[in-house]
């Protein structure tokens, strides 16, 4: 995307992932004057007033950008054991 | 003096030592509270916390921050006067802990069950979440305090664990947990998720600042963090047992309750640490959040935290030396001091006295086989018992002059450390450095320490003399 990506609509894409996979996580107690929006893909979360390296995507910082396919290569912290074997077996 | 047993009360000790700031006009939850809680710590040493009264958004929520973000603040925490100096506000804790265990105070009732909330949860309506770093991967609640149990040890309320952990909050109830190898609470999900169960916790707020100290410090894993905060504030801990069998502290602002799902890893972080790094983002555990009880008005107390000094520092100093001593002089009592200040004690500063050549390396080498250590204690400088750990002149003169690298440098190769060490390679790998910067003794016979200065005879009459001349000039 370029510097025309659209970042108002109702689910904007992620600013981090550019996942279209969005959801509005809550609206402001006080009626209108923020959103929260969440990535369903990478769990990023913004509101909608933060500064714009937050919640546009061609501003967000090259170093925090995330490519949705990492998501499934993360390191596991911690490790998920086995299960025990029954002991009724 | 009566205990504090809540950050609510303990707003009233700050406010009458002329160490809390009311910040009454209108902030945005980003970037302001993190700006300021970045700000606060540039400022000094002797800031006082913050209380924003008045959010974006919210109609009647109240953040505090910086409630541990600096010396005389974590001296009113421990009931001690705010000018009381680093070494000894850490003797006072040695001396305290020392005591261990104390009694607890059982209660039934508490003030945050005057509001429950058990159907619906949306945390973001309840508590004014905000992103606190740029590069955050969402909004964390970053000093809280957990409760869990051990599935395999239910009824031990010794192993019932109370630890900090960051939360990343990304969902109404649905919360990232980053509990690593290295934390007790990664025990208990271990065996839970062994039996395929998940793992029922209670996420406190606002318990009180010295539990929170309680919480981040490395006690050994059978010890109670609540016995332990009652011989450090020196009356018995109020906690209150939830039907679930779980204690939970009474001062609280806010009590979540929740499972950790059983087996279950998503994306989380990253989140600015106290390393001064970010973390990563990696795969951890979820919490879902089933009920929420909270005080009327609740006040939440999040913490600022990025490169050093920052509030956290303040927090995890004092309570990771004072275990490391502990623990360390039992087995060698020639230890005088431990300063593990430096970001949690992957620096340790500790000075002993030599029972022979060689002694203070190994003493070094005990430092890195406690608890902590597994995790901690990258670089351990040994110094002289002459050398206050706590006086960084006196700690830099030792390396200066007491260092020879060709025989003082012990590398320890493939060492366990955290994960969030940003020197690790691999991540949670490091090799390990003792600084032996102390004078040599026999059998050790290195270097020319034949003449060292001291004092001119007199000096410390002259010291006494001066001092007075001083005090009279000025008045």
């Amino acid at each position: 995307m370029n510097a025309q990506t659209k970042t108002t609509t109702i689910h904007p894409v992620c600013p981090r992932c550019r996942s279209a996979e969005t959801d509005i996580l809550t609206r402001s107690p006080v009626k209108d004057v923020w959103i929260v929006h969440g990535c369903k893909v990478c769990f990023y979360a913004w509101r909608n007033t933060e500064p714009e390296e937050n919640i546009n995507p061609d501003k967000y910082p090259e170093a925090f950008r995330l490519d949705p396919a990492e998501v499934n290569n993360f390191i596991v912290v911690p490790t998920i054991p086995p299960l025990r074997k029954s002991e009724t077996g | 003096m009566a205990a504090v047993q809540g950050v609510r009360d303990f707003l009233e000790v700050l406010e009458r030592n002329g160490q809390l700031l009311r910040i009454a006009e209108e902030v945005s939850l980003e970037p302001d509270i993190g700006a300021a809680g970045r700000a606060i710590s540039q400022l000094g040493e002797t800031m006082p916390a913050l209380s924003f009264e008045k959010i974006k958004g919210y109609n009647n929520a109240r953040i505090v921050t910086n409630i541990h973000g600096s010396w005389p603040n974590h001296a009113l925490i421990m009931g001690m006067p705010k000018d009381s100096d680093t070494r000894a506000q850490f003797f006072e804790f040695v001396r305290r802990y020392q005591q261990y265990p104390g009694k607890v105070e059982r209660v039934k009732d508490a003030p945050w069950m005057e509001n429950v909330i058990e159907k619906d949860v949306n945390l973001f309506d309840i508590l004014p979440l905000f992103r606190l770093n740029r590069g955050d991967g969402g909004f964390y609640i970053d000093k809280s305090c957990v409760i869990s149990r051990d599935p395999d040890d239910f009824e031990n309320d010794n192993v019932q664990n109370v630890g900090l952990y960051r939360l990343e909050v990304k969902g109404p109830n649905r919360i990232g947990i980053q509990p690593i190898p290295e934390h007790d609470i990664a025990i208990h999900l271990a065996h839970a998720e062994e039996r395929g169960e998940d793992l029922p916790i209670y996420i406190t707020l606002g318990a009180s600042p010295l539990m929170e100290i309680v919480a981040s410090m490395p006690i050994l894993y059978n010890q109670s963090e609540y016995e332990m905060l009652s011989v450090l504030q020196g009356e018995p801990a109020k906690i209150v047992r939830m039907p679930s069998g779980h204690d939970v502290p009474w001062g609280a602002e806010y009590v979540l309750e929740g499972r950790i799902l059983s087996r279950v890893r998503e994306a989380e972080g990253p989140f600015g640490e106290f390393t001064g790094h970010y973390s990563g983002a990696r795969s951890m555990p979820v919490v879902e959040i089933d009920k929420v009880y909270h005080r009327t008005a609740p006040i939440f107390e999040p913490l600022y935290l990025g490169q050093p000094w920052t509030e956290i520092d303040y927090m995890m100093a004092i309570n990771t030396g004072a275990p490391l001593y502990v623990q360390m002089k039992e087995a060698f009592p020639e230890i005088v001091a431990v300063n593990a200040m430096y970001t949690h004690g992957l620096v340790v500063i500790i000075s002993t006295k030599r029972r022979m050549g060689g002694f203070a390396r190994t003493v070094g080498m005990r430092c890195m086989t406690t608890p902590h250590g597994l995790g901690y204690a990258k670089i351990v400088i040994m110094v002289d018992e002459t050398i206050d750990p706590f006086d960084l002149k006196q700690v830099m003169w030792a390396l200066s002059t007491k260092v020879n690298p060709a025989g003082d440098l012990i590398v320890l190769p493939h060492m366990s450390i955290l994960p969030l060490d940003p020197g690790a390679m691999p991540e949670g790998m490091t090799h390990k450095l003792i600084i032996d910067a102390t004078t040599p003794v026999p059998p050790d016979n290195r270097g020319n320490y034949g003449q060292p200065l001291d004092s001119p005879g007199g000096t410390a009459e002259w010291r006494q003399k001066l001092s007075k001349m001083l005090a009279e000039s000025v008045s």
